[in-house]
């Protein structure tokens, strides 16, 4: 049977704590830049700037991380938990550890979108 | 895909600014295509094709005699279909349907190999043949469907079958409420394979 990697990355990423939600069996995307962050992460990995298994440990990482700061027995746990924060933080550690972006870069072009941003509200 | 929330604060137009400075730097440098990121969504929205087995459970719905034939003997019934040849199952292949009710809700699996009813519902997705899938399935049926999005019912009791060269199990979901006055062809194209293999419902989508 052939696979394609999307359907493999996707799946290989069920049966434990990492992976993405889903709805009726179809993955769900509650915003615009959660749908943009999971393709970024699977065309990298495609085009061999990583292999899948590194991004899901990065990912499986980022998870525990916020697990260990929050307290299941907190009325905040479920309310804070934010999936898509821990996946874009995956990316993030993964694209600059493997040197194709710098932090620099990253923080000057953030900056960037979130002026421009600012400016159309304002204007508007 | 589905969007349910909205969100608006700080944090969200930070992430927001964070993931287009992500794609633009890597479109700058050549890593990715300006229609990469597209590409990889497009093909989680369009992979599912049309299928036989949808044709199927439309039939069903809408023919109840047809229905009947293909609870008791789904092989033949399959041969009544225009399909192109071999689509009723190889040699000595037998495939068996089982009817999702209110009350009752059946998955299936394959804990010995990887037996899925391709002539029905076309190649196996990657999940279906990963071991922890097959197991979990067994093990904790309520748990993988909850991680596929689609909670069941406490009263709801789950059937899992398990496939073997035999006997190739598929389910005949239940047909959505609202979609009486639907033709057969309508109805077909909102039955997906994750509803045939029992992990997903029939949504018709407004």
């Amino acid at each position: 049977m052939q696979t394609k990697f999307e359907h493999f990355a996707a799946t290989s990423l069920m049966g434990g704590s990492e992976h993405p939600p889903r709805q009726n069996g179809e993955l769900m995307f509650d915003r615009e830049w959660e749908e943009r962050a999971f393709s970024i992460a699977i065309s990298l990995s495609k085009k061999g700037y990583y292999e899948w298994e590194s991004f899901r440990q990065q990912l499986i990482y980022s998870i525990a991380e916020w697990e260990s700061a929050h307290c299941k027995d907190d009325s905040s746990y479920d309310s804070s938990w934010d999936y898509y924060q821990r996946w874009l933080l995956a990316l993030e550690r993964i694209v600059l550890g493997s040197s194709i972006i710098s932090s620099e870069e990253l923080e000057a072009k953030t900056n960037e979108f979130i002026s421009r941003e600012q400016q159309a509200t304002s204007n508007s | 895909m589905s969007k349910r929330f909205y969100y608006g604060n700080e944090r969200e137009s930070y992430s927001a600014a964070r993931v287009r400075a992500l794609e633009a730097l890597l479109i700058e440098k050549g890593i990715i295509g300006s229609e990469t990121v597209d590409k990889v969504l497009d093909y989680f929205e369009t992979e599912m094709g049309p299928f036989n087995g949808a044709k199927l459970v439309a039939r069903a719905w809408v023919d109840p005699e047809f229905k009947a034939r293909l609870l008791a003997d789904t092989t033949a019934a399959i041969a009544e279909m225009d399909f192109p040849t071999g689509m009723a199952g190889a040699e000595g292949e037998n495939m068996a349907v089982v009817e999702n009710t209110e009350g009752v809700h059946n998955v299936i699996v394959c804990t010995l190999c990887s037996c899925y009813p391709w002539p029905v519902l076309g190649l196996p997705p990657y999940w279906f043949k990963d071991p922890t899938f097959r197991a979990r399935t067994v093990r904790e049926p309520r748990a993988v469907l909850k991680e596929f999005g689609f909670p069941l019912e406490e009263s709801t009791e789950v059937r899992v079958w398990d496939s073997s060269a035999q006997i190739r199990w598929f389910v005949l979901p239940e047909r959505p409420k609202g979609t009486e006055g639907m033709s057969e062809e309508e109805l077909a194209a909102h039955i997906t394979p994750e509803a045939m293999m029992g992990v997903a419902r029939v949504e018709v989508k407004a």
